[in-house]
């Protein structure tokens, strides 16, 4: 790959402009399809960008008592780490920008980095919502992290490879894992859900107990920088689902249409459920989840033995 | 962090905050997520009400007291109608008293709609929030139907009420009444089968009988707990009379049981409503009413969907009231959420809160307590006018 070849991955496509634009767009399909549920009208189509737009402009507010540094640049390197995530990821159905064995790893730690930024973004003020908030939010990172990750690595074990690309092409030309892993699927899309921590995995950030959890604190430019790097997370998300377990993503149409698909699905489960405790969600994901997962996992291997 | 620190790591909720919609400062201790003391600053939004009637005639007071609670502002008026009415030793005509209750009753359907929305939005249940709102704007159009008004109706006279019930109204209302009474049944559904609500509301902030006895909590945070306390049975007034009313009550004293009694009560509202427009009785709207009440005092207790709604009002012979004492249900109610918060969670303090159904500018009032040394503050009106323009400026 040469500079030019690169840089327009990073600047232009997967990464930078495309991918802060699909997230917004995600972003919106998101929050309307919740508010049509909710019998509500919802936004129009550019309000993700003009909140994004607002929110850049506006004058960023440093609080007392925190880390100037690590508060400027938590929401930059959240940001980044998402968007770096998009490279490997099989994104509008074409092959990634950039592909090794184990990027599969790489991915989901890049997808997690924004989760942290967000718990030390919260830490590091010393706002009390905010604490409790990072609190939380790290305590849901723990819960959701071992069962997504192995939930993902399931179509790894099948398709005998760690690369992104890889899998996604078993998954292309096999039969939907949707069908042979379906606690998997079930424990990556819920996962998703409780990474992008949208209800009822939205305890960190809960409105009604406090505020907006880690990111009070939060005004201007780093609050616009943390949500585009909600939006780019979940178009990934979805892309890695989508890719590995509904056949694989082969053309731009197809990765619409089962990206969106899930988006339906999420959106209701989002309107559907009652908000969990923060308890609750662990005890969910220990006692559910990654149980149930790690005995779909021991089916695989022992399924790989026997064949 | 020493265990001195951790009890020192207190949460506001309030004055400003997303889970209130009106002012109130609540403190809660935490221990991780766990509540190990909470404190509760009222008094953000006193407005002087009581206050203000002495310097008004009866007339005037009513216009002022209705606009006490902006939800339950009918069940102010009627209170203070009743009490001096009979001050007055005047009667209200039948029909006029129907009515009363008739639009009391589509207010507390009103109030109850509008509180099951708040308390689910506090679990973060916005589906629930957002239909039950939906539907609770059938309501308010009949309100507006009947009295030209969606919020303080304006309902209500001395010695009668302004607004007749008609044949159309009649019709509007059972249409209205058979949605809602279908829409009511749903969200009974809901909150007493919905498994991820259930984990919110069931077990969380029980309140025993003894403890609900104890507190002196009043309407259907009292009646949750099994204890059966409604004006509208004990001492009934106005149509109440001739309409008796089945009191609903629930045993298990927590967040289920709040849900499930306020719920269960509007079934009993559209039964009444029902009533109430089978059997109207016919007459006039309206009785003379004397400008000047005879000197005396009076206690008027009406059922507000809060709960127990109390009225003192002293007349001393001239067209103003000497005194007029304004005991809202919140008040009564609000101690039972700073003794049930010690032990649970954090993330349960904004239901526990929202079930009480608290509203806290009907509440606020000014408490000035006297040392026993005799230290006493007498301001006269104009300076506490002053300090008031001081203080903010």
């Amino acid at each position: 790959m040469n500079t030019f070849e690169a840089l327009i991955a990073l600047l232009i496509f997967p990464g930078g402009i495309f991918i802060l634009f699909m997230g917004m767009a995600y972003e919106w399909a998101d929050r309307k399809l919740v508010a049509r549920f909710q019998n509500r009208v919802g936004p129009r189509w550019f309000q993700p960008l003009a909140d994004n737009i607002k929110l850049l402009a506006k004058e960023e507010v440093v609080p007392a008592g925190v880390n100037a540094v690590l508060f400027t640049v938590l929401p930059v390197i959240a940001l980044a780490g998402a968007m770096t995530a998009v490279l490997y990821v099989p994104m509008m159905g074409l092959e990634p920008a950039h592909s090794f064995s184990g990027d599969l790893i790489v991915t989901i730690y890049m997808l997690s980095l924004l989760t942290l930024c967000m718990g030390l973004a919260g830490a590091n003020t010393l706002d009390r919502f905010s604490l409790m908030g990072a609190t939380r939010t790290l305590t849901q990172l723990f819960s959701y992290e071992a069962p997504f990750l192995l939930a993902l690595l399931g179509p790894a074990l099948v398709a005998e490879t760690w690369e992104i690309k890889a899998i996604s092409h078993y998954a292309a030309n096999h039969t939907w894992l949707l069908l042979t892993q379906p606690i998997g699927f079930l424990v990556a899309l819920i996962g998703l859900m409780g990474k992008l921590e949208l209800p009822p995995f939205d305890a960190p950030e809960a409105e009604t107990e406090i505020v907006a959890g880690a990111m009070t604190e939060y005004s201007g430019r780093g609050l616009a920088l943390f949500h585009l790097g909600k939006g780019v997370e979940l178009v990934v998300g979805l892309t890695l689902v989508a890719g590995f377990y509904l056949g694989g993503i082969a053309n731009p149409l197809l990765f619409f249409g089962k990206t969106l698909l899930l988006l339906v699905g999420l959106a209701g489960v989002q309107a559907l459920l009652t908000r969990l405790r923060i308890d609750q969600t662990v005890g969910l994901w220990w006692r559910y989840g990654a149980l149930l997962v790690l005995v779909q996992f021991l089916v695989l291997i022992l399924w790989q033995g026997v064949m | 962090m020493t265990s001195n620190q951790l009890e020192n790591f207190r949460i506001p909720i309030g004055p400003q905050h997303p889970a209130l919609k009106e002012p109130g400062h609540f403190e809660f201790a935490v221990d991780g997520e766990t509540v190990t003391d909470a404190s509760v600053r009222l008094g953000y939004v006193h407005r002087g009400i009581e206050k203000g009637t002495e310097g008004r005639n009866y007339v005037q007071s009513m216009y002022l007291l209705e606009r006490v609670c902006g939800i339950c502002s009918h069940v102010h008026a009627t209170a203070f109608a009743l009490g001096v009415e009979r001050l007055a030793k005047v009667e209200a005509p039948p029909r006029a008293q129907a009515i009363r209750v008739l639009v009391g009753e589509l207010e507390r359907i009103h109030s109850h709609m509008l509180w099951l929305g708040v308390a689910a939005h506090e679990a973060g249940f916005d589906l629930l929030f957002m239909y039950s709102w939906r539907d609770r704007e059938t309501v308010m159009n009949l309100l507006e139907n009947i009295t030209g008004n969606r919020v303080n109706y304006s309902a209500n006279l001395l010695g009668g009420v302004k607004c007749d019930i008609t044949d159309q109204h009649e019709q509007e209302i059972r249409t209205g009444i058979d949605f809602l009474e279908e829409r009511t049944a749903y969200y009974l559904d809901v909150v007493s089968n919905d498994a991820m609500f259930l984990r919110r509301t069931r077990g969380i902030g029980v309140m025993s009988p003894e403890a609900a006895e104890q507190l002196g909590v009043v309407g259907p945070t009292a009646r949750a707990s099994g204890v059966a306390r409604d004006v509208r049975v004990d001492a009934p007034y106005a149509a109440y009379v001739d309409h008796p009313v089945n009191i609903v009550t629930e045993t298990a004293g927590d967040l289920e049981a709040r849900f499930k009694v306020r719920i269960k009560e509007l079934f009993e509202s559209y039964r009444l409503i029902r009533a109430i427009l089978d059997n109207m009785p016919e007459g006039d709207l309206t009785t003379r009413m004397p400008r000047r009440v005879k000197p005396g005092e009076t206690i008027s207790r009406v059922e507000a969907p809060r709960g127990e709604l109390f009225y003192y009002i002293k007349s001393n012979g001239t067209d103003t009231a000497d005194r007029v004492k304004v005991r809202t249900p919140t008040l009564p109610n609000m101690g039972s959420v700073l003794a049930l918060a010690v032990g649970h969670q954090f993330a349960d303090m904004p239901m526990l809160l929202a079930g009480i159904d608290p509203c806290f500018s009907c509440n606020d009032r000014m408490v000035s307590i006297n040392a026993p040394g005799g230290d006493t503050q007498q301001w006269t009106w104009e300076q506490l006018r002053q300090y008031g323009i001081e203080y903010y400026r």
